[in-house]
């Protein structure tokens, strides 16, 4: 009876455990390998070499000739190409909402641009763009014959270049989840709409965006992120320094002028940078999402 | 009589939509088409322009008698006529510029043959070469240095990346799925910041780490950064898929008499295999497509995406053979991204464990 007694308040301290038994080895793992280097550096971009507080390593990036430039060039990629692609992306969803013979090889098809590896969208741009490329030799045969010279332009004509690329490799995967995420509102309740005398854009206003609403916010903020990384089809097609942009600046600082004695700093001050913007974004996320609201109901 | 106006507006509008739907497809597909025809074409082809809008499969020769030696000229689509491309003696030349050149090897015996036919009176003589449409991918791996290795090393990383993921981050999602506990919110507040957080934000601080550690420019030192970010997002997938195997299941085998560990061994486990499967595809996914990481995390032992980074930047490469690179590069990922489609768009369309 006491060996009874005793087993069970035991079992019910191993039950209470078990969870965090589970859970133990993420939170180890993100300790050693996630944390605390990233803690460190972030102790040691406000050191200078002999250990004393300075706050010279930033001052040093922001003073450098392409930070400001490499800046505004995210800035104008991150908004410009998430918001034509969310507006496009829509509009097209809109036009193709129903279910058709062949939608799953479409659907199937918009995927692919998503999914393939920068390297891999960059060899097939840098392909194309170059004066005898493939969209020059399209144009050709369409009967445009003077060459295009993409890559020659200005400043502001790449940058419009680079958003029409990335808006080819995000718009189909948006319009497949907006799509998705169209045909999960029930008919009547757009019926409904209608019956209350609303016409097609109020219908859409009132009813269709605020359903899609957090579909279209995860995806909003998950591109923005991805956006304010993008940097390997601009070194590819234009190579380093022409159009910086903040991640660019930091592979340029480790790769490519690595024989510096600043260029560790350099690169980690950009890499402090783009971390903080990113996680400013992600709590933003985490926030409007409901990370924390959402996982009650779930269980 | 009345409906027929309105079936004939509907397949108007049913033949509008369809052109459309191609349109769409088109524009997505045809970038795609040309990294894979330009992957086939032999050199001459790929400088020429207009492109052409598809591989040769055959080389037309003429040969005559030249200055130097024979004279060989090929057939050119765009001119609509033959173009002399070399004027040579050295039979092994000729030979060696059929494969690089033209992509149509050709030994020099049989090469021998035709100018034994020429000598013998035919001027000029006419005759065709088969084109090998996979020589741009064996030449990619065997000038391109590091390449095979850097294959197998990117391999060796995914393998690695799947196995430290699936085994932290599977128990992590198990718990998830299962206990409601104090801290659970935070932990998984947590899971999701570490799964946006931006790989070169934890690239850069591991330089020093992983050298300290030893594994500076080895497959160890990426597949423990790559399983940073797949960790978070196994534990993301895995949490769903043992959340929709009922808790009931375990129990049943459990009033049997086997134990819990048993229980889910024999009962969750195989059910949720298709799920860790996707999950394992994913994280592969994630190692093969990541560039900036392995560029910063290594030196002289590249991955297979850093190396045709490389064999792209500056373009001192061929651009039919970075097609072949890219190309190679890209086949694994397409194939599965097709597996877990379903998976991606969940992911796209809203967080939640």
């Amino acid at each position: 009876m006491q060996a009874a007694a005793q087993v069970k308040p035991k079992q019910k301290i191993w039950k209470k455990l078990t969870p965090y038994l589970l859970i133990l080895p993420v939170v180890i793992y993100y300790a050693i390998f996630w944390l605390r280097p990233v803690l460190t550096t972030i102790v040691n971009s406000f050191r200078d070499a002999s250990g004393a507080f300075t706050f010279d390593n930033y001052l040093m990036v922001f003073a450098e000739r392409d930070f400001i430039p490499a800046l505004r060039n995210t800035a104008i990629i991150v908004v410009f190409s998430v918001t034509l692609e969310f507006l496009l992306a829509l509009f097209l969803a809109l036009l193709i909402n129903r279910k058709f013979t062949g939608s799953t090889v479409f659907l199937f098809l918009a995927m692919i641009p998503m999914a393939l590896p920068a390297v891999a969208s960059g060899a097939m741009w840098l392909t194309g763009l170059t004066s005898h490329g493939w969209i020059n030799s399209l144009l050709f045969h369409l009967g445009f014959e003077h060459k295009i010279y993409w890559l020659a332009g200005s400043e502001a004509s790449l940058l419009a270049l680079l958003i029409v690329i990335d808006a080819w490799t995000v718009i189909p995967s948006v319009m497949i989840i907006l799509l998705a995420g169209l045909q999960n509102i029930p008919k009547e309740v757009e019926e409904a709409g209608y019956v209350f005398g609303g016409d097609y854009l109020t219908v859409l206003r009132k009813i269709v965006i605020p359903i899609l609403n957090p579909t279209i916010q995860t995806a909003v903020i998950l591109r923005l992120i991805s956006a304010i990384q993008i940097w390997l089809v601009i070194v590819l097609l234009v190579g380093f320094s022409r159009l910086p942009v903040l991640v660019e600046r930091i592979v340029y600082y480790h790769e490519e002028m690595s024989g510096l004695n600043i260029s560790y700093q350099m690169a980690t001050g950009y890499t402090i940078i783009v971390t903080v913007i990113v996680s400013i974004v992600a709590l933003f996320y985490l926030r409007v999402s409901g990370a924390f609201g959402k996982s009650k109901e779930a269980k | 009589m009345v409906k027929k106006p309105v079936k004939f507006g509907k397949l108007i509008r049913q033949t509008i939509f369809y052109l459309f739907i191609t349109f769409l497809a088109m524009v997505i597909l045809l970038p795609t088409y040309f990294l894979f025809s330009l992957s086939f074409m032999s050199t001459r082809e790929a400088y020429e322009f207009p492109l052409p809008m598809a591989p040769a499969l055959r080389v037309d020769y003429s040969m005559t008698y030249g200055k130097r030696g024979y004279l060989l000229s090929v057939f050119d689509n765009n001119e609509g006529d033959y173009q002399t491309v070399l004027d040579t003696n050295d039979l092994e030349k000729m030979s060696e510029y059929m494969r690089y050149q033209l992509g149509a090897p050709m030994s020099i015996l049989e090469i021998e043959e035709h100018v034994k036919l020429l000598e013998s009176g035919t001027d000029p003589v006419k005759f065709t070469g088969k084109r090998n449409l996979w020589l741009n991918y064996g030449t990619f791996f065997s000038i391109t240095r590091n390449a095979v290795p850097a294959l197998i090393r990117s391999l060796q990383i995914a393998a690695m990346t799947i196995g430290i993921s699936l085994t932290i981050g599977g128990l992590a999602g198990y718990a998830f799925a299962r206990y409601v506990f104090a801290g659970r919110d935070a932990l998984k507040f947590s899971v999701l910041f570490v799964r946006i957080f931006p790989g070169v934000a934890i690239a850069m601080p591991m330089v020093i780490f992983l050298a300290d550690l030893g594994f500076y420019d080895r497959p160890i030192g990426l597949s423990l950064v790559y399983s940073i970010g797949s960790i978070a997002l196994t534990i993301w997938i895995t949490a769903s898929i043992f959340l929709g195997i009922p808790v009931s299941l375990e129990e049943a085998a459990v009033v049997f008499g086997a134990t819990k560990f048993r229980a889910f061994l024999k009962i969750t486990l195989p059910l949720a295999l298709p799920g860790l499967a996707a999950a394992a595809m994913y994280t592969f996914l994630g190692a093969w497509n990541e560039t900036v990481s392995a560029i910063i995390l290594t030196q002289f032992n590249p991955t297979f995406s850093v190396v045709v980074y490389q064999s792209l930047l500056g373009s001192v490469g061929q651009v039919n053979l970075a097609a072949a690179g890219g190309l190679v590069m890209a086949l694994p990922s397409v194939i599965f991204t097709f597996f877990i489609r379903r998976y991606i768009n969940q992911m796209w369309g809203g967080v939640t464990i």
